[in-house]
């Protein structure tokens, strides 16, 4: 059974503006006092989560919103397993597939449906098994001979189906989506949802963060609002979205 | 308030019963690690289609692919073993084996090494996206050099058979020579790719020092042509990394120290190549 379990979550990144990445600095910093020293350890660490504790549990569906810089895309990298936190831990029992951002992996010198074999590499999933799923994803992507055309002639919105209908092909435990799927058009995401209305049903955890209140609002029951890496609330989505809302007038 | 009824606010409040009694387990770097590194040499079915997609992107629209190197390869035998055969005042049909053979080793250590430098950069974009074991990365670094060598290698048969170097079983030590130089190339991959995720002038750092490797090592010079420094040089891992294949290919026998330095680079360099990843592993994501 696949759950989330985020306690006290921090997520600290150096910036390695020009100097302190420059190995000659901390070189020299070393035999010499002063300036140089100060300037190379002088480094910037942004906080892009700080202290964030949450619960997901099998078959929900999270929302995560806030304005932007709030560390939604750090948060979702963090639970799916990119990014691991500097302080804190993150729980996570199943494995996580993650669309954050709809054109990796996707060579677009390729066709469609080759890519469709390419990303799923990348999920994990061997080509062999993957040939097996190419009729439904292309079925699911409803883009008919353009599957067959490189996919640098794709417009976003083809990408976002593309890449979408790939990811899910195969039921993730965890599904982790970033904003970008709201590229798809209104036929598109009412599929979308229906898609992922089934995966909840079944045994699967769907986490989006989205920008759009409307999405989140029609396809989360909880949701978690971030400002500046620190959550702000959690708990039923109607309540969060009118706590942002509120923060926003 | 109504609203604050039904939310949970966090930190201040602890939205689960117990968060701060119960500690969550914690995997240790070093589990973690080796787990990275099985988890990626069981996938080599992906490394080895992501390493030969490598090979396609790069001579993509080229007619001769990755034979362009050959080619540049028999170029510079042609030119190289002419002038410095005279040089060295040596048969060209006895230098120009040797050159050959020293070079198609050199062409693999040397493009390991420094293409170890780019392990994680090159695949910034999939590193930030999706969570696959890192050492995946290093696997297609080192076979993606192997196909490069595999391809460099078709000219070594003709070049044997027209010098008539005689070719004796011992030609059979290359596989292991070539899996210990595999081994090797897999701790240079994740050493150097770590440190040059965060140190970014690393890369033409080992960039020189490749190149002065070249020209202090024996491969386009006869060992014995440096008179009292040879007992010094057949020290060098490098010397011991390309002898080992060159001479079997050539039917002599290797260097009597070559195989134990060379074991000996791969043991102490794959614990501090191991050492340095198990530490600094979970840091490549936010350097990258």
């Amino acid at each position: 059974m696949p759950f989330l379990h985020l306690r006290h979550i921090c997520v600290e990144f150096p910036i390695y503006q020009g100097s302190s990445r420059s190995l000659k600095k901390i070189l020299i910093s070393g035999t010499t006092k002063g300036n140089l020293a100060r300037d190379a350890f002088d480094r910037v660490n942004v906080r892009a989560l700080s202290d964030v504790s949450f619960d997901v549990e099998n078959g929900e569906r999270f929302g995560i919103i806030g304005p932007n810089g709030a560390g939604k895309t750090t948060l979702l990298k963090v639970l799916a397993g990119i990014y691991k936190p500097t302080q804190g831990h993150a729980s996570i029992s199943g494995r996580a597939m993650a669309l954050i951002n709809a054109s990796v992996g996707l060579n677009p010198d390729a066709t469609g449906r080759e890519n469709i074999i390419l990303r799923g590499m990348y999920m994990d999933i061997h080509p062999r098994a993957m040939r097996r799923h190419v009729d439904a994803v292309a079925e699911f992507t409803e883009l008919g001979d353009y599957l067959d055309m490189p996919v640098r002639t794709y417009s976003s919105g083809m990408m976002v189906r593309l890449a979408f209908a790939i990811s899910t092909c195969i039921r993730p435990e965890i599904l982790v989506l970033d904003e970008w799927l709201a590229a798809g058009d209104a036929q598109f995401l009412i599929k979308a949802q229906k898609r992922m209305e089934e995966f909840v049903s079944g045994s699967s955890i769907v986490v989006l963060a989205s920008h759009s209140l409307d999405l989140v609002r029609q396809w989360c029951r909880r949701a978690i609002y971030l400002r500046e890496g620190v959550v702000q609330a959690v708990g039923p989505v109607e309540d969060v979205v009118a706590r942002y809302e509120a923060a926003l007038s | 308030m109504p609203i604050n009824t039904s939310l949970e606010y966090a930190p201040a409040a602890s939205p689960v019963a117990g968060t701060d009694t119960e500690p969550l387990p914690t995997v240790s770097r070093a589990t973690e690690a080796l787990s990275d590194l099985l988890a990626g040499f069981t996938r080599a079915w992906m490394w080895s289609a992501l390493a030969y997609q490598d090979i396609r992107l790069r001579y993509r629209g080229s007619l001769l692919g990755p034979f362009w190197i050959t080619l540049t390869n028999l170029v510079l035998l042609v030119a190289m073993g002419a002038i410095y055969a005279a040089l060295f005042k040596i048969e060209t049909s006895t230098y120009i084996p040797f050159l050959m053979t020293g070079l198609l080793v050199w062409q693999f250590l040397s493009t390991v090494v420094n293409e170890s430098c780019s392990t994680f950069t090159a695949a910034q974009d999939v590193i930030q996206q999706v969570p696959l074991p890192f050492s995946i990365q290093a696997y297609r670094t080192v076979y993606r050099n192997l196909i490069v060598l595999a391809h460099n290698a078709v000219i070594i048969p003709f070049g044997l058979i027209l010098f008539a170097v005689p070719v004796t079983w011992r030609v059979l030590e290359i596989f292991p020579a070539l899996l210990v130089l595999c081994v090797n190339g897999i701790w240079i991959s994740l050493l150097l790719g770590t440190v040059s995720t965060r140190f970014r002038d690393v890369p033409p750092i080992v960039g020189n020092a490749v190149q002065v490797v070249f020209f202090i090592t024996p491969i386009f010079w006869p060992i014995d042509a440096v008179g009292d420094w040879k007992p010094l040089l057949v020290l060098s891992p490098v010397f011991a990394a390309i002898d080992v294949v060159r001479a079997p290919l050539l039917g002599e026998a290797t260097s009597p120290h070559s195989w134990t330095i060379l074991l000996a680079c791969t043991v102490v360099g794959g614990a501090f190549g191991l050492g340095f990843f198990v530490r600094f592993r979970e840091r490549i994501a936010y350097w990258i």
